[in-house]
């Protein structure tokens, strides 16, 4: 009972941290700024996921955030690379 | 009302979910807010980092089977190594390719 409202509220509390990733992707003038904004959106989506999971015990789905996890580290890497070579 | 042990677990779990929760909110409001992008990246990656830990926990307290527990603190071990070290990267090459506006000396001058 408590804990499924709390389940609740912290999909609330999610989905305006989305939002709010997303106006920086859409307003950031430089590179660097949206990668950073990705990565936050990535990271909300995780959680999602984690709470998502913890919600109806679905520990198969906690696979794909480990998975989704070392993308987005190797992703970051990535452009942090093209910035330093080509600029942002 | 009584709650067993197995009660009280499912609630510091989902207290530890939404705690993890509002750390990636003042986070998002960070990125939306600072001015600068070093700012940014610091507001990206510290609170994710701490946020992971206790959404990982939470969910891991929640579910409470082995392959469950093991996933989640891979994820948070993951998140701990790539959150400082992905945003080490950007700051650095930040540093040295887009050369922003700094506030302040800049300490890392005679480096390179």
């Amino acid at each position: 009972m408590i804990a499924s409202a709390l389940v609740a509220l912290s999909f609330v509390v999610l989905s305006l941290a989305a939002t709010l990733f997303l106006v920086r992707l859409l307003m950031g003038p430089s590179v660097p700024d949206r990668v950073v904004a990705a990565d936050g959106l990535l990271i909300t989506v995780s959680c999602g996921v984690l709470v998502a999971a913890a919600d109806r015990a679905v520990s198969v789905a906690i696979d794909t955030v480990v998975v989704v996890a070392l993308l987005g580290f190797i992703a970051t890497g990535v452009v942090a690379r093209y910035v330093e070579q080509r600029g942002g | 009302m009584i709650v067993g042990a197995s009660g009280w677990l499912d609630v510091l779990g989902g207290v530890g979910l939404l705690a993890g929760s509002l750390l990636i909110l003042i986070a998002a409001v960070g990125v939306v807010r600072f001015d600068d992008v070093y700012s940014r990246i610091h507001a990206a990656a510290k609170a994710p980092t701490l946020a992971v830990l206790l959404v990982g926990g939470g969910a891991g307290l929640t579910i409470r089977t082995t392959q469950a527990v093991v996933a989640a603190l891979l994820v948070v071990v993951l998140q701990m190594i790539a959150g400082p070290v992905g945003g080490h990267l950007l700051g650095r090459s930040v540093y040295r390719r887009l050369r922003p506006e700094l506030d302040g000396p800049d300490e890392l001058a005679a480096e390179d």
